[in-house]
């Protein structure tokens, strides 16, 4: 069978991804939830539907008395994905895996016990979740932030605030007067931008704010800000990417 | 099981009392059997603005606070007689209302009635989270005019935040946007938010536009929720959006300035549009 003659179904290619790890530091789900729980509501949005990777490394109990299937749907209830384990003892690793959590290796990061390569867990994986590829095997074609992103598709209200982590934010939807988006990475709105945007909010000053109608009352990159007031050559109401060159916050028209 | 529903707006004075009136009059002549609770606390007014205030013997606090039951508190309209007023008190503050209280009331008020309007208080405390922590439904009442659009915009984040039906990751509560004190004349000379641009901002399905009337003031002070002044524009706006509520599929009217009366008005009558 010729093989040019078939359309191409897939690709493989390497990806290298950011994600958020939560350690453990106390075994029990209903210890772990609750407080989840607590810090979600008040932040709402935040994290909603985000992959997480499990650290196991500071849990200091047997692997018989982890109950990682019931983590794992608790934390699908608080719209967490878990896609993986970080880290732990061999036998850890091999308990979260029959639940449907694969170990992940860090990027550049070598194990502490080579691995026998274990079987990977047959008909109960864990439903769709993007699935990293820790180590790429092939060099990337090109160099991208290796951030994750986290989308947002309702519109951000008055008074609520969104913050992604170590990540990108991608809001679809317009983001209102006194409502505040934040991003570790850039911060991508495709509505209009009235509201307060911040983009390297973990200090990078190679993030940018993008937005299709530009309008804020403020917008802030790795700690370098400016007011509604001071955007007075700025292109308001147009699509625009705002950068940092130096201290200098530049106002380019996109598109 | 009755369906809870909300009237809010953040902002205070765009004229939430006067829309629970309506809206809660307007259901019962539709047939529904409907109660309207005041939860402004303190600040009673909704028994003035439905004409009761003469007939309040007890109140949701002392419901609450097991002074009174239910049916003794409860006030039955005299001109529509499926519309009943759980009045607030005027003497006691905000801190006398309390979850379970107005748990407990909702879910013996479920019972009897189809619909429970919740007239809320302004702000974002403990009155107004009350108001909305059991909707089902909102309506959200908005000026056109920034200030309010920005709080309504702020009590849209908290209903999905911080009502029950968010707690407990139910369907979030279906929204209502209810402009009122529209004025086409002063939109078009700029002096007030476009429609359009209220909606823009909100982004929740329109439930109708009530022009700016002299009728409601009047209302207010004979104590007549102004859907009874059927030859009022606000009135027959407020009764299109209690049909709209119903399901109906009714244009939007009062949207544009008056005109002097054309040819075809004075042929067909000024009702027209």
């Amino acid at each position: 069978m010729s093989s040019q003659t078939l359309p191409e179904a897939f690709r493989l290619r390497a990806g290298n991804f950011n994600l958020l790890v939560l350690r453990l530091l106390d075994p029990r789900p209903e210890a772990v939830l609750p407080a989840l729980g607590d810090q979600f509501r008040r932040a709402p949005g935040f994290l909603r539907f985000a992959p997480i990777v499990i650290g196991l490394d500071d849990l200091e109990v047997a692997p018989e008395a982890m109950d990682f299937r019931g983590l794992v749907q608790g934390l699908r209830a608080l719209e967490i994905v878990p896609i993986g384990t970080t880290g732990g003892t061999q036998a850890m690793k091999q308990a979260a895996q029959h639940a449907g959590l694969p170990p992940l290796r860090p990027v550049g990061g070598k194990e502490a016990e080579t691995d026998l390569p274990v079987p990977a867990p047959a008909a109960e994986a864990p439903p769709p979740a993007p699935q990293p590829v820790a180590a790429a095997p092939v060099a990337p074609e090109f160099q991208g932030s290796g951030r994750a992103a986290m989308l947002v598709t309702e519109p951000v209200r008055s008074g609520q605030r969104i913050y992604a982590q170590g990540a990108d934010l991608i809001v679809t939807a317009t983001v209102n007067p006194g409502a505040e988006v934040i991003a570790d990475g850039n911060v991508h709105v495709y509505g209009a931008l009235r509201g307060r945007a911040v983009a390297g909010a973990a200090d990078d000053a190679t993030a940018r704010i993008f937005a299709l109608n530009f309008d804020p009352e403020l917008v802030a990159i790795a700690g370098f800000y400016a007011v509604r007031e001071g955007l007075g050559d700025a292109p308001i109401g147009r699509a625009v990417q705002v950068r940092l060159e130096g201290e200098e916050m530049r106002f380019a028209p996109l598109g | 099981m009755a369906q809870v529903i909300v009237v809010t707006s953040g902002k205070g004075g765009v004229g939430k009392t006067t829309t629970s009136a309506a809206f809660a009059t307007g259901l019962a002549q539709r047939g529904k059997k409907t109660v309207v609770i005041d939860f402004d606390v303190g600040l009673r007014n909704l028994d003035l603005i439905m004409g009761v205030e003469r007939r309040v013997v007890f109140d949701i606090v002392n419901v609450i606070q097991g002074e009174a039951r239910l049916n003794q508190a409860l006030i039955r309209d005299k001109r529509v007689d499926t519309l009943a007023i759980l009045p607030a008190s005027q003497t006691r503050d905000k801190d006398a209302l309390t979850r379970e209280g107005v748990s407990t009331i909702i879910e013996e008020l479920s019972a009897d009635f189809d619909y429970i309007l919740c007239d809320s208080p302004a702000g974002i405390e403990k009155g107004a989270l009350l108001a909305l922590y059991f909707a089902d439904q909102a309506i959200v009442v908005t000026n056109p005019e920034v200030s309010s659009v920005r709080d309504s915009d702020r009590i849209l984040g908290v209903l999905q935040s911080k009502s029950k039906r968010a707690e407990e990751k139910r369907d979030k509560v279906k929204e209502h946007l209810l402009v009122t004190r529209y004025d086409p004349n002063r939109v078009e000379r700029g002096e007030m938010l476009k429609l359009e641009d209220v909606r823009e901002i909100l982004a929740i399905p329109l439930l109708g536009v009530v022009p700016e009337n002299e009728s409601v003031l009047k209302a207010s002070n004979t104590g007549t929720p102004v859907i009874m002044d059927t030859e009022s524009v606000a009135g027959q706006a407020y009764k299109d959006a209690v049909g709209r509520f119903l399901g109906e599929d009714l244009p939007h009217r009062f949207l544009e300035p008056e005109k002097k009366p054309g040819l075809f008005k004075r042929l067909f009558g000024g009702r027209a549009a």
